[in-house]
């Protein structure tokens, strides 16, 4: 039996593959099954799931009312549209934050001496050693109307005697954006660096040869050749943005909806878990979408893997 | 031999792996044992526990109990774990809705929960309670009778009665000019951005309708659709929805006004007497809240106990001391009139905490709404996302 197997190498990799499989199976296809079936039931007035066949989930997450001769004036209702509509803008310019942050950063990094990369890469992951929601929590002592941002901009305006109004920072879409931008940093961070400081350095050298200067030499070799890591970097920051709702609950006062904050509250709030097992799957289609037409045009971005 | 190497370090990568998740996942009881009798027990601050009185027979060695947030003295938790020898897991939510979910969608192991009253009728309409043994709550006698025996659950078959209290408005009166004095004011431009409001639908959506002049429990469809498009332009006004600590973001001055419940009211107002409570004109929002027996409870036997001992006289006054909402436990007031004046004081001067009766006479209790349930979550969701 041991011996066959030793000759066998698909039954190796089988055997080898079969665990993570189990794990995606169990945790992964089952759940998503399941959600797919609870997506089309109706919600009982207890909150319970009466399974059946209805699109009605669907139909109303795309703003059209089910009970329209109910007497309203407009069928079409956009609400979840614009929530989604938001959080793929807000995803958006997430991404291009932490990438236009990251890639100095990065660029610096992969320019250092070696012997102090691996303390800088070091301080870039610390502060993931702190819980997620601790961190978001921290930003808001920052930038609460007397916390510490206002603080120091008060005192600095009292040194000039210039009057001063605390600025109403947290509670804002901004406040989202700036703990969005913070959370997924260090995730663009690496699989840049990564990318940077694979680039031969005789590149450099052949580019100073033929004459290039810094801009052009950055422009014509540096940026095409780092490019897999902003590619890998990307994927790993839209996707989870698209989906998080700690950061707009807490910075946002459950006043910024996305839909990973629907999601939770159809489950959560509104006992209603065919909608929000609906609003799922939407959102992960949406992604896939967006996913599948950058990778196309952009690759995979191989330092997905290294990061 | 690097290949050993690497092995080897799998092996004990998996083992550490393994340890970690067993002990996290495991329940030793921490608690000292007890020792029946004896010396005094002392808990970390200080406070010497009480005897329990009577004490009950118990088997178990945990109680899993599922509760508010920031809603129990830390000196009545730990006297229970060291007069029974009880480890007593306290796991937290911040809505009724929210434990109302966990709780339905199964899997869960707790042996108690705490809803507020209207979700009572609910849970025991889905069959998530077990009977209470009467027998076996002997303390249920300190409770004062007005509490007991209510229209959410007739006879206490399945609920005991924790603390209760009110949802009204708390203003800053060092930075609003005009105090508002009707859940009407509310609406007031100058508000804008300048509230925050707990995340309850039922009493907020209920103060909405108290407006327009419907009933909090109404279940009329087309009193709902006007209570939508008027919240509506309340949400514009506030700033944020908390339900875990809304006095935080009052005392931090984020916000200058907020619609909380009394005890958040309380604890700002002893921060900074400029805080003020004020009862609508309208009437505020009445509420009680209940432990109650889940039906798998594993550990009915610790229940009971934590359920005695809660209600003595000499454990649940600490609930006047930490956690300032109106108290149904005559036998806690009493004690803490005669061995804790200033505690006892604070309590029964505060009109926050202990109400005068034109108040309750005004008030609005909010009841199980069955099917019109569904038009209560849609507004909720709906009208917090629009913006």
């Amino acid at each position: 039996m041991l011996k066959r197997l030793r000759e066998n190498k698909s039954a190796q990799g089988t055997l080898l593959a079969s665990p993570t499989l189990l794990w995606m199976i169990g945790l992964l296809i089952i759940p998503l099954i399941l959600t797919l079936i609870v997506s089309f039931g109706k919600r009982s007035p207890d909150g319970d799931v009466i399974y059946s066949f209805s699109l009605d989930n669907y139909i109303r997450l795309f703003g059209y009312s089910t009970d329209c001769d109910a007497g309203q004036t407009s069928c079409f209702d956009p609400l979840y549209l614009q929530i989604l509509w938001r959080s793929l803008t807000l995803a958006f310019n997430s991404t291009v934050w932490v990438i236009l942050l990251a890639y100095p950063l990065a660029y610096f990094i992969a320019r250092a001496h070696p012997k102090r990369r691996n303390t800088f890469l070091f301080m870039v992951l610390i502060p993931l050693w702190t819980n997620f929601v601790i961190r978001v929590y921290a930003w808001m002592m920052l930038l609460r109307t007397q916390g510490v941002i206002n603080l120091i901009l008060g005192w600095i305006a009292g040194l000039f005697n210039l009057p001063f109004t605390p600025l109403e920072m947290l509670y804002t879409p901004g406040a989202v954006l700036v703990g969005m931008v913070y959370e997924f940093l260090p995730f663009m961070i690496l699989p840049i660096y990564t990318s940077l400081e694979k680039i031969d350095n005789s590149l450099y050298e052949a580019a100073a040869d033929l004459g290039a200067n810094g801009i052009k030499t950055f422009l014509r070799v540096t940026l095409p050749l780092s490019m897999p890591g902003v590619v890998a970097g990307t994927i790993l920051v839209f996707i989870p943005v698209m989906g998080t709702f700690i950061v707009s609950d807490i910075l946002g006062g459950r006043q910024v909806i996305l839909v990973g904050n629907l999601i939770q509250r159809q489950f959560l709030d509104a006992r209603d878990p065919t909608f929000g097992s609906a609003a799922s799957l939407i959102l992960m289609v949406m992604t896939l979408i967006v996913t599948y037409f950058y990778t196309r045009k952009f690759g995979f971005g191989e330092e997905i893997v290294v990061a | 031999m690097k290949r050993k190497n690497i092995m080897k370090w799998l092996g004990i990568l998996m083992a550490a792996s393994l340890v970690l998740t067993a002990c996290g996942g495991g329940a030793e009881p921490t608690a000292p044992e007890t020792t029946g009798g004896g010396e005094a027990k002392v808990t970390s601050s200080g406070f010497t526990c009480p005897e329990p009185s009577p004490r009950m027979e118990v088997t178990s060695t945990e109680l899993n109990i599922f509760v508010w947030t920031e809603y129990f003295p830390q000196d009545m938790l730990d006297c229970f774990e060291l007069v029974y020898g009880i480890k007593l897991n306290r796991d937290e939510y911040s809505s009724n809705e929210e434990m109302y979910a966990k709780l339905s969608a199964g899997g869960t192991a707790y042996d108690l929960a705490q809803p507020t009253d209207y979700i009572v009728p609910l849970m025991i309409r889905q069959g998530l309670l077990h009977e209470l043994d009467h027998a076996q709550l002997p303390n249920l006698k300190n409770i004062a009778s007005g509490w007991l025996n209510l229209g959410f659950d007739p006879g206490n078959k399945y609920s005991v009665p924790y603390l209760g209290g009110t949802d009204a408005i708390v203003v800053n009166t060092d930075t609003v000019e005009n105090v508002p004095q009707s859940w009407a004011d509310l609406w007031k431009p100058e508000y804008a951005g300048k509230i925050v409001s707990i995340d309850d639908s039922r009493a907020v959506i209920g103060a909405t309708l108290l407006t327009l002049g419907y009933d909090v429990n109404t279940i009329d469809p087309a009193q709902l659709e006007e209570a939508k498009a008027k919240l509506a332009e309340l949400v514009a006004n506030i700033k944020v929805f908390d339900s875990d600590s809304p006095k935080t973001a009052l005392i931090a001055g984020d916000v200058d006004l907020g619609i909380v419940w009394t005890g958040e009211a309380f604890i700002a107002n002893q921060e900074n007497p400029a805080f003020q409570y004020i009862y609508p004109t309208e009437g505020p929002i009445l509420w009680q809240d209940n432990f109650v027996m889940l039906k798998d409870a594993a550990h009915a036997d610790a229940a009971y106990a934590w359920l005695s001992y809660m209600m003595q006289g000499d454990v649940f006054w600490l609930t006047i001391r930490d956690f300032q909402y109106t108290n149904p436990n005559a036998a806690a007031l009493e004690y803490a009139k005669t061995n804790q004046p200033e505690v006892y004081s604070a309590y029964a001067d505060s009109p926050i905490t202990n109400p005068p009766a034109d108040v309750i006479a005004n008030g609005h209790g909010i009841q199980d709404v069955g099917e019109a349930t569904v038009l209560y979550d849609d507004i909720w969701v709906e009208v917090k996302g629009g913006n």
